[in-house]
């Protein structure tokens, strides 16, 4: 769903400069907010700037922030995979169904990587290669991915899972629990690659010109392929860590705001949803926000659909004003 | 003159495929059960696609102008939801009560065609917006609750007139007069016009920001009237109303012919042809005792054949050829 | 002679950073068609966009059969009798033809669209130009030139008073383009004024009776056709110490064999082609638009698929082998049509823009890694190297100028030291300083050893830059012409004449 405002006329082309400081601004925002919301928050709650609570949040962000990650390498391209949450269950669903027949938690753990994994594959197929529009493609395997955990599990979450697959997978490092130092780690080599490394010029190039990136040499097909496993890979990660820290898998409490989560989690941290700009550093931004947010709002005692209603007016809003910055030059 | 399309077999599958499909599906289930091939169950089949068919409507118009509407199932919810409590709280007869849904319907999709062409957002991130944060407020609303609808109201939902029920009829009514608008008003050719190029249809003269919003308002209201046919159908208002509505209404637009991609498409036959497809087939997994769940998994699966499909016939179009055929 | 019935006096529009119209004052009389003639950036589209109402002028006014006339919008313009034929047609292929004629005027009864009425006003308006179309056929489904009768239709359904024509030609065959100039005879009968936008002088002295040269945004030349030649017309146009370099040829000799292309076939595009590529040689690649140059480049870098035909490159010092889509990257650079839609990344800087086709040599030590410092010493050299006018090297080429920004696509492609240089349409939309530095550089190009080919649709260009000539017709090589070929000879190939059918040599 690439969708390149380019410039029309002279007048914008040559404007465009203010748009630079204006760009760069927008960028920050994330972390200006970030810093705002931390400050009022640590006024506020007693004991909030201890390393527990600091560690807490990023616990609580893990999963949701690796499967920000995965949308970014997609959001950069220019597309969209609104098929990560229902991915990341169905895989979940198969890794804790084979665990509760008696399977091991290792051989689980691979499981679930490698059905999400395929899950990207088939994104990504249809995108690169039969050419159809990131939106529709991942809306509709979107529909087949909670279909089928719907199906499989008859609607009832998955318990049983071994207490072995519970403790591997939260335990701590020193202080820190693995699944927080998998989200950091990752985030880091993310940023790396998208910054330093050649795959990342051409992830931008891609999403900035596709033609353009095409005629450069660059294989873009392979690119756009590699963003939607990338994101299979980061819902397969995620699945892993949510089933380990739910204890089940399955089920549809609340699965409905999940993808809006995801996707605001990137928009908020200044990923474009018109290609060609964001940062790993930003998703991982962005997700700490809206966890944030949701966690004041809940102390606040606000109801879940107050909650539901505030996140999809302020994505919305985010995008309307990075909208304006676009066509403001 | 005018360039002949060669036929292939490619092209022939391409648009007949999925009448071909429906009626291979028909037989099938009248095989494995031989109830299904009725007059009485063609009825109901009528009957169930009716709150779909004025749904996809609605949406239709948005798509041929080759943008989306993923927010209707929540608009349904908000403006029945809104209904409901009119009718049961405040008392509030059904006739007004269902004109107020109406107007919250057209005014809820008046907010996208705002957000969309106003404030030039995306409109897949609009529509996106409007799904969680109606949705929210239809729960706020109604506090998850399922709700029973007034008596008046819900013999509605069972009326005949002969052979056939209201809603059925009901459901015909407002393809016509889509029909007719699509094909006989300006607004009709406005909406075909920006379908095939925002950029040549101001060039020309058409009102694209006029023509872009009502078709917002309109896929709003028809959502909401749909929201309370299925309500008079079921007889009460839960949180799964609207759940789903919008993979089914554009599965149901591109089995039918209309595009994704904007500028293609009719109402009749296509939504019609589009929405018995689906409902027969959902009809059909239940008669040979398919497990409930499965139909969201085989919907999810017709949604990707009809995208792709609907890929192949853009690029098949759009190909111009330097030495003739 | 009357009074004008159009008048567009001191008509003057700005730019941020450029003055695209300064003072320009152009009269058209009815019945007769006034040619606007002027390189690119000349003003002439502005200057029209401005009568079409597209865009609204700072200063000046347009003046319509005496009265005062002040248009917002295209469809303000078209209500006081301005219809302006673009050179995209501006038609809706989904939709049939009824609905393209009718689509802002649609005939109703009772709030529906009275379909009866209006087929017979559609069937009326091709009569008039003698066609005979059925109506609800797809506008896609026409040819181009078909298409285009339906767009003149069209303006005749709004009784359009001036009718402006904004290169019209470009999709044409030859025998619908004689179509084209009857039609305008009879328009011209009937009273229209008709301002005729190209650059093609030929056409100009067929069809137009005046001539109105622009130049950098102003009004240099206005007079009878009959009173010029085309040597005058350019002269004026360029300016006239630009005219005599112009026309100069370079002498050069060509060395070994780089690439042979045999008998190269892509499905609807390529028929059979055919030709070989030395080094240290220009080769002007010349047709009419929809002639297959494009195509023929994007299949020699290997982004189209080949049907049939093989491509074989001699490297020196190497065997010869076979070009892979993957080799053609590393010997060949290709620089495209429109480097706003499939050249630059334009809102990332110069430095990320020159780099990236080069990018596997500017990694670190083998480590997919992009190494910065060599990166930046890269671009700088290459900027200094073709006089890229910016801030620095992390400027958004967005904020560049047209020629500028071309060169920064030259530069990315110099960068991979290419054996084959493939340049469409290198100097479109830039202003003559820039085109003379592109000149240079793709003389430049050739003397340090590299093939060149060159697509341009301005045949002054070509023919002052090219040491022989490849001629294309519906995605064949029809001809292969010397440095001596005449501009009559190029013209009339390409337009599908034989020399012997034409009488001339």
């Amino acid at each position: 769903m690439a969708i390149h405002s380019l410039p029309t006329e002279a007048s914008e082309v040559l404007a465009a400069p203010q748009r630079d400081l204006k760009g760069r601004a927008f960028r920050l925002i994330p972390v200006a907010l970030l810093i705002v919301i931390l400050g009022v928050l640590s006024a506020v709650v007693p004991y909030f700037l201890s390393l527990n609570n600091f560690i807490s949040i990023l616990m609580q962000s893990a999963a949701l922030g690796l499967m920000a990650l995965g949308l970014t390498a997609v959001l950069i391209t220019g597309g969209i995979d609104l098929s990560i949450p229902s991915l990341m269950s169905f895989s979940a669903v198969l890794g804790a169904m084979y665990m509760k027949a008696g399977g091991s938690p290792v051989v689980a753990s691979f499981l679930m990587l490698a059905v999400a994994l395929a899950g990207g594959c088939v994104n990504g197929l249809a995108v690169a290669w039969l050419k159809m529009i990131p939106f529709v493609v991942t809306l509709s395997t979107m529909a087949v991915f909670s279909g089928a955990s719907i199906w499989i599990t008859n609607a009832v979450s998955v318990t049983g899972i071994p207490r072995r697959f519970i403790t591997t997978v939260m335990a701590d490092v020193g202080v820190i629990p693995i699944p927080v130092i998998v989200f950091v780690v990752m985030t880091l080599l993310m940023q790396l690659l998208l910054t330093r490394s050649l795959y990342g010029r051409w992830l931008y190039a891609v999403g900035t010109n596709i033609r353009a990136a095409r005629v450069s040499g660059i294989p873009t097909q392979r690119v756009l392929f590699g963003a939607y496993v990338f994101s299979g890979l980061a819902a397969g990660l995620a699945a892993i860590i949510t089933t380990a820290w739910l204890g089940t898998a399955g089920g549809t409490i609340g699965s409905e705001g999940v993808v809006l989560d995801v996707v605001s989690s990137a928009v908020l941290g200044g990923v474009s949803i018109y290609g060609g700009a964001g940062t790993a550093v930003g998703a991982f931004v962005g997700t700490i926000l809206i966890k944030l947010i949701s966690n004041s709002l809940n102390f606040l005692q606000a109801s879940y659909y107050l909650v539901l209603v505030t996140k999809g007016v302020v994505i919305v809003a985010f995008v309307a004003v990075d909208s304006l910055f676009r066509r403001k030059s | 003159m005018a360039a002949k399309e060669r036929f292939t077999l490619g092209r022939f599958l391409l648009s007949y495929g999925f009448v071909l499909t429906l009626i291979a599906i028909v037989v099938l289930c009248s095989i494995a059960s031989p109830a299904f091939f009725t007059f009485k169950n063609a009825l109901f089949i009528l009957h169930a696609s009716a709150p779909t068919m004025i749904l996809a409507t609605g949406v239709a118009f948005v798509l041929m102008t080759g943008k989306m509407d993923i927010s209707i199932g929540s608009t349904a919810y908000l403006s029945a939801g809104v209904g409901i409590m009119l009718m049961v709280h405040a008392h509030m007869s059904p006739l007004p009560a269902c004109l107020i849904i109406f107007a919250i319907g057209a005014l809820l999709g008046a907010v996208n065609g705002f957000i969309v062409v106003v404030l030039r957002v995306n409109p897949l991130i609009t529509t996106l917006g409007t799904f969680f944060t109606f949705r929210g407020l239809a729960l706020q609303i109604t506090n998850s609750l399922t709700i029973s609808i007034p008596s008046d109201l819900g013999e509605f939902g069972s009326i005949r007139v002969g052979p056939f029920f209201l809603d059925t009829l009901i459901a015909g009514v407002v393809l016509a007069a889509y029909h007719l608008v699509h094909t006989r008003t300006v607004f009709g050719r406005y909406v075909m016009a920006v379908g095939n190029g925002v950029d040549v249809a101001q060039k020309v003269g058409v009102p694209v920001d006029r023509t872009t919003f009502l078709t917002f308002v309109l896929a709003g209201l028809m959502a909401s009237v749909g929201g309370v046919l299925t309500m008079a159908q079921v007889g009460s208002i839960s949180p799964s109303l609207g759940q789903g509505y919008e993979f089914t209404a554009i599965a149901l637009l591109v089995i039918g012919g209309v595009s994704l991609f904007g500028g293609e498409g009719t109402i009749l036959p296509g939504i019609v042809l589009g929405a018995l497809t689906l409902t027969i087939i959902q009809s059909g997994l239940n008669f040979v005792g398919a497990s409930p769940f499965v139909y969201p998994l085989v919907r999810g699966g017709i949604i990707f054949v009809a995208m792709y499909a609907d890929s192949l016939k853009n690029a098949v179009a759009r190909k111009v050829r330097l030495i003739p055929e | 002679m009357s009074d004008p019935f159009l008048r567009m006096v001191d008509v003057r529009k700005r730019f941020p950073g450029v003055d695209a119209l300064k003072s320009v004052t152009l009269e058209a009389y009815a019945g007769e068609a006034v040619a606007l003639i002027g390189a690119n950036g000349a003003g002439k589209s502005t200057l029209m966009n401005v009568l079409g109402g597209v865009i609204a002028p700072d200063g000046g006014y347009i003046e319509i059969d005496g009265k005062r006339a002040a248009f917002r919008t295209p469809a303000e313009a078209s209500r006081d009798g301005v219809a302006f034929v673009h050179q995209e047609l501006a038609l809706m292929p989904t939709l049939n033809i009824l609905d393209n004629m009718l689509i802002t005027s649609f005939p109703r009864r009772k709030g529906l669209i009275d379909y009866r009425a209006g087929e017979e006003l559609c069937r009326n308006a091709l009569k008039q130009l003698g066609y005979d179309f059925p109506l609800r056929t797809r506008v896609r489904d026409l040819s181009p030139g078909d298409q285009q009768i339906v767009e003149i239709a069209r303006t005749l359904l709004g009784k359009s008073r001036i009718v402006i024509f904004d290169e019209p030609t470009s999709s044409l065959t030859s025998r619908e383009k004689e179509r084209l100039f009857e039609i305008i005879r009879i328009m011209k009968s009937r009273g229209t004024a008709i301002i005729y936008i190209t650059h093609l002088l030929d056409e100009v002295f067929t069809v137009c009776e005046r001539a109105v040269i622009m130049r950098n945004g102003a009004k240099v030349a206005e007079s009878r056709i009959a009173d010029l030649t085309r040597g005058q017309i350019v002269e004026k146009m360029i300016g006239s110490q630009e005219a005599v370099a112009y026309f100069q040829h370079h002498e050069r000799r060509p060395g070994e064999v780089l690439l042979t292309v045999e008998h190269l076939n892509r499905e609807g595009f390529l028929d059979d082609v055919s030709f070989t590529l030395r080094s240290g040689e220009v080769v002007g690649l010349w047709g009419l638009l929809g002639s297959g140059r494009t195509e023929l480049f994007r299949a020699l870098m290997g982004l189209d698929p080949i049907h049939r035909g093989r491509i074989r490159l001699h490297k020196p010092g190497s065997e010869v082998v076979d070009l892979s889509p993957q080799r053609a990257h590393s010997v060949m650079g290709m620089l495209t049509e429109d480097r706003r839609t499939d050249g630059l990344l334009l809102p990332m800087s110069i430095r990320l823009n020159m780099s990236i086709a080069n990018l596997k040599n500017l990694l670190y030590r083998g480590w997919p890694f992009v190494y910065r410092a060599r990166e930046e010493s890269v671009t700088r050299e290459y900027v200094k190297k073709l006089n890229i006018k910016s801030t620095s090297i992390e400027q958004r080429v967005a904020t560049l100028s047209g020629g500028n920004q071309q060169k920064v696509v030259v530069g990315r492609w110099l960068q991979t030291k290419p054996l084959i240089f493939l340049l469409d349409e290198p100097t479109r939309g830039l202003d003559v300083e820039a085109k003379a530095e592109l000149h240079a550089i793709v003389a430049n190009m050739a003397d340090a050893g590299a093939a060149v080919v060159i697509v341009s649709s301005d045949l002054d260009e070509i023919m002052s830059l090219s040491d022989r000539y490849l001629v294309m017709v519906r995605g064949r090589i029809v001809k292969e012409y010397s440095a001596l070929a005449t501009k009559h000879e190029l013209l009339a190939t390409a337009s599908g004449i034989s020399a012997q059918a034409e009488g001339v040599g």
